[in-house]
């Protein structure tokens, strides 16, 4: 084996294990930090993919302040023992069968896709360097990059709306 | 493998790499890997060898020799929420200027046009804020 | 340079109010509140005014935005919208002390829906769809004191993220498999590959969920029974009509190719949504979560005449958007100045409203005949040719269904102008003065079901600018 796919395969397996611990840890707190986890793997997927920009936006924007937020909702709400919400089982049964079908549709999508395998991954390619993403970004992309700056303003808007008391 | 690791030493393996090759993360990688591994061990090692005599009272949580009371998981006030979801909008706001400045020359004027109106849309949301006061510190 | 201006004349002009109030909220003199919102009732009027001025058709940003007769007659419409839902909010907003916000958010969400529609490309179209939805969550929360209307803003952003996760994963696999996210690559790529066709079904997931179409359809009754009628009525016309808009030209030219695979889907959503809307309508107690599962109903019968995949189809969705915008805002308004006055929401309050308020009774009453179907109104028309688009794929049990759906809905609108006519009632609402502004949007909306419905030049004209 190469060294980037034994690479591919720790980090693959970290990101799916640290997933699964995320869903099923009792504690929200260790979630979040299960949740770190998994972003850290993916940004070591998009280093592999030579992709750098994303795998250190990934690691600032995600795993730096998004999850401060979510450590800040979780504070927010009351989550003692007591309180917390028992589901209902059947509903369990029924969302493990629907997860269940969809990886299943999901395999065998895959398996049928013989044209993934004709483009193997590999380490090289300029797409993802942060130059070439830049200048896609500043020329054919401009229209959307300007949109998601009104999105920020009414988001900033929004937040100022709810989450301020008073006038 | 062994070739990377002599990456430093044997320039003549390093000239077909590109510079923006991610295999020049290897080293970072193994820094990172030693770094982890080094506090992983030293975790292990102190709990192995360390002699452990409990008592009730040494389990008990220290807050500087005043008794524990109540429960530590209380609701927080909403203004720290509000505080880290701006601070994370303009995250993403500086999070956009690393692409433009390592294109900056190239861009040319209709490059900084379109970061200028994306850096003025911004502004006129953070002059709402100020306006309104989200972020002076109220009790 | 001036072709730029005037193909994106909708959006700049949009983006200006916008950048208007937002100076108007900034700016150190205190503005008396009545000034304000008749200032920004203006501003409306001539953004819609200003959208029939322009003929200009073409794309911008290489291949980013496009704009041509219809995309800018379906504009218009939902600028319409916008503005009889400004006009029935006004005494809310009079009241309310964010009342510039609320518009600010409005008109942002309405912009990432112009971008939506002209968008000629899947990360474009993302874009405008989050635009479009994230500041409604804001919108839902306006009742700031209820808790009700908390809880309608949390249900809103977390099935919203999760459709919109759906809908980028469907985007994702669908890149992998062309290469490209530009819809005319897509459509010639377009093929049955199978994990192709995975990311096209999680694409109609996602739009499902925007149009509440059953089974995405789970969060549509909370969210429009805690948010404001306001926000109520904005989601379920405006929001819901643009997706369609998009959905349908999406659906019949980028995935042309894939025609027989996205009828199937589309026909088991329809038959899907009329029953499951109309069987849970029957049994509503507040009318907002009512209507919420009448428009559940409708927006079947509109898939079924998206499955037709024709121009006849595609225009006859238009058409009965239209018709829907202006049957259901009127409901709405009667809702509205009813809520306003009492507060009360519930189908019971509304006994013997015929009694007190005569005039607020007919105009419910027209506008449920309108939904319902019957003729002479518009929703007559309008479902017609829904079904007439639809039978053109010669799935007659298709239109059985519809049919036999028709005569359950018309059941509980009737028993709605039952209720309003011929029950007594100990304590109904009391007569009530309407001010000017309801006045004038019900107004328009009448005469938007009598006209649209006895004049066919409206679905003729629509059929013109698709050809």
């Amino acid at each position: 084996m190469e060294i980037t796919q034994i690479l591919f395969w720790f980090l693959s397996v970290l990101a799916v294990f640290g997933a699964l611990m995320m869903v099923t840890s009792k504690n929200p707190v260790y979630s979040v930090l299960w949740l770190i986890v998994v972003f850290f793997a993916i940004s070591g997927h998009y280093i592999l993919l030579n992709a750098q920009f994303l795998a250190i936006v990934n690691i600032i924007v995600y795993a730096g302040a998004i999850m401060v937020l979510f450590l800040f909702v979780i504070m927010l709400m009351n989550l003692n023992a007591e309180t917390e919400p028992q589901k209902n089982k059947w509903l369990k049964i029924a969302g493990v069968v629907a997860g269940c079908s969809l990886m299943l549709v999901f395999v065998a999508a895959l398996r049928q896709s013989d044209e993934l395998l004709k483009a193997p991954v590999s380490m090289g390619g300029e797409t993802g360097l942060i130059k070439t993403l830049g200048k896609t970004l500043f020329t054919d992309y401009v229209l959307p990059f300007e949109i998601s700056s009104v999105l920020f303003l009414s988001a900033m808007v929004g937040a100022v709306v709810i989450g301020k008391k008073g006038d | 493998m062994l070739e990377l690791f002599f990456l430093q030493s044997n320039p003549a393996s390093t000239v077909a790499k590109a510079v923006n090759d991610s295999s020049n993360y290897f080293p970072i990688g193994i820094q990172i890997l030693f770094a982890v591994g080094f506090v992983a061990v030293m975790m292990v090692l102190t709990h192995l060898l360390g002699p452990k005599r409990p008592t009730a009272q040494k389990l008990e949580n220290f807050e500087s020799g005043i008794e524990i009371h109540g429960n530590a998981r209380q609701p927080m006030a909403v203004k720290y929420f509000l505080v880290a979801i701006l601070f994370v909008l303009f995250d993403v706001e500086v999070i956009f200027f690393y692409p433009y400045a390592v294109n900056f020359k190239e861009l040319g004027w209709s490059g900084f046009v379109a970061v200028l109106m994306f850096v003025g849309f911004f502004l006129c949301g953070f002059y709402y804020i100020i306006k309104k006061g989200a972020l002076t510190w109220e009790d | 340079m001036s072709i730029f201006f005037l193909l994106l004349q909708q959006e700049l002009l949009l983006t200006a109010i916008i950048f208007v109030l937002l100076f108007v909220k900034l700016s150190t003199k205190q503005w008396n509140s009545q000034t304000v919102l008749s200032f920004v009732n203006i501003l409306l009027v001539v953004n819609l005014a200003a959208g029939f001025f322009f003929k200009e058709k073409g794309t911008l940003f290489g291949d980013m935005f496009q704009t041509n007769d219809l995309l800018r007659f379906e504009k218009n419409i939902l600028n319409l919208g916008t503005l009889l839902i400004s006009l029935q909010a006004y005494n809310w907003l009079l009241k309310h002390k964010h009342a510039i916000e609320f518009y600010l958010l409005m008109l942002s969400t309405l912009l990432g829906m112009f971008f939506m529609l002209s968008s000629s490309n899947l990360l474009m179209f993302y874009v405008g769809l989050e635009l479009a939805s994230i500041p409604l969550a804001a919108l839902a929360n306006f009742d700031l004191d209820k808790k009700r209307s908390s809880e309608a803003a949390m249900k809103y952003i977390m099935s919203s993220a999760f459709a919109s996760g759906l809908l980028l994963f469907g985007i994702s696999l669908i890149y992998g498999m062309v290469g490209s996210v530009n819809f005319t690559d897509i459509a010639v790529a377009a093929s049955e590959n199978p994990l192709f066709l995975f990311g096209f079904i999680l694409l109609i997931a996602g739009f499902g969920f925007k149009i509440s179409a059953v089974p995405f359809h789970l969060w549509t009754a909370d969210v429009y029974e805690g948010a404001p009628v306001a926000v109520t009525s904005y989601l379920s016309v405006i929001s819901k009509g643009s997706m369609l808009f998009v959905m349908t030209s999406v659906l019949s030219t980028v995935f042309a190719n894939l025609l027989f695979q996205w009828y199937n889907i589309v026909a088991v959503l329809a038959v899907l949504s009329m029953i499951v809307g109309n069987l849970f309508a029957i049994r509503q107690q507040n009318i907002k979560r009512f209507l919420a599962f009448s428009s559940i109903s409708q927006v079947g019968f509109i898939l079924i005449g998206m499955s037709g995949a024709n121009i006849e189809s595609h225009s006859s969705v238009v058409y009965f958007v239209l018709v829907y915008l202006f049957s259901n805002l009127a409901a709405f308004a009667v809702i509205n100045v009813i809520s306003e006055a009492s507060g009360k929401e519930n189908i019971d309050d509304y006994k013997g409203l015929y009694k007190t308020n005569p005039a607020l009774t007919w105009v419910l009453a027209i506008a449920l005949f309108s939904l319902a179907g019957i003729p002479p109104t518009a929703g007559f028309f309008g479902k017609f040719f829904l079904l007439l688009g639809g039978a053109s794929k010669g799935n007659y049990l298709l239109i059985i269904v519809a049919a036999l759906n028709m005569v359950i809905s018309l059941y509980y609108y009737l028993r709605i102008i039952k209720a309003m006519f011929m029950d007594a009632n100990e304590t109904p609402v009391e007569k009530l003065a309407i001010s000017w502004s309801p006045k004038i949007s019900m107004a328009v909306c009448m005469a938007g079901i009598v006209v649209t419905g006895i004049i066919s030049g409206a679905y003729e004209y629509i059929y013109s600018l698709l050809k």
